[in-house]
């Protein structure tokens, strides 16, 4: 049980963590593969990438989720209303990234 | 050396898409209560480390992908490639948390936490099937 609260946990907030960044377009780690330069900010040019930076934030936010709910143990959420949960906050994400493969179509 | 990290990475990728899909179906038969504790076990780390694997072959060949593919053709080309490309790379990132997660929760084997396993599982493979369908397109088009 706990295993599984721990991982919808880290599945909700890498959700979350994984979409923000990106739309809000917060500053994070840039490489710029062209010079071959880490940074740290917003993309200014579209060879720049924040590919990385983005999966850094996610990742970490997974872990730290994860480790609380770990240690926290809550119990008070039904497991059916976590996992439904964590599943609708992947499917805004896609919602999301599909929306603007469509919009550029 | 891209080349090398290319096919590394689709082999993997494919290493991935089996391990996943095993560990979805296995899970969805313990959902439907039957035994599948060894199975869940074998496939709860192979498709980590496979997903894993292939994370980061990806990563390592992204940049060259960028500057050699993406700018150099496909931006004027066929932008909406680039976009198709794009939403690739945000399901292959989605995919490796919920495989991971999945194969970490599936390793016990409590009756009434089966289904959302199960669900998270069925998901993570659904996407890499997805990403793995849209990496070979985006190659058979223009390979870095």
């Amino acid at each position: 049980m706990r295993e599984v609260r721990a991982a919808l946990a880290a599945v909700s907030a890498f959700a979350v963590a994984y979409l923000l960044p990106g739309t809000l377009q917060l500053p994070v780690l840039i490489y710029d593969p062209a010079a071959r330069v880490f940074s740290f900010g917003r993309v200014t040019n579209p060879v720049q990438m924040r590919y990385y930076g983005d999966l850094i934030v996610a990742c970490i936010a997974a872990l730290a989720a994860a480790a609380v709910v770990w240690k926290l143990q809550p119990r008070r959420t039904p497991l059916s209303i976590a996992t439904a949960t964590a599943l609708s906050l992947v499917g805004l994400d896609v919602l999301f990234y599909l929306s603007r493969l469509l919009a550029a179509m | 050396m891209i080349k090398v990290l290319l096919i590394s990475h689709a082999v993997l990728g494919f290493t991935a898409v089996f391990a996943a899909t095993h560990h979805a179906a296995h899970a969805v038969l313990a959902a439907l209560a039957r035994t599948q504790t060894r199975a869940l076990r074998r496939f709860g780390w192979i498709a980590p480390a496979s997903i894993l694997a292939q994370a980061v072959t990806g990563l390592a060949i992204y940049p060259a992908y960028r500057v050699n593919v993406r700018a150099a053709d496909l931006e004027r080309s066929a932008p909406i490639v680039v976009q198709l490309f794009d939403l690739k790379e945000h399901l292959a990132a989605l995919a490796l948390v919920l495989v991971i997660g999945a194969a970490l929760a599936g390793r016990q084997s409590e009756e009434r936490t089966q289904w959302p396993v199960a669900a998270l599982s069925c998901t993570g493979a659904a996407f890499l099937w997805t990403a793995a369908v849209i990496g070979l397109y985006v190659t058979a088009r223009h390979s870095v």
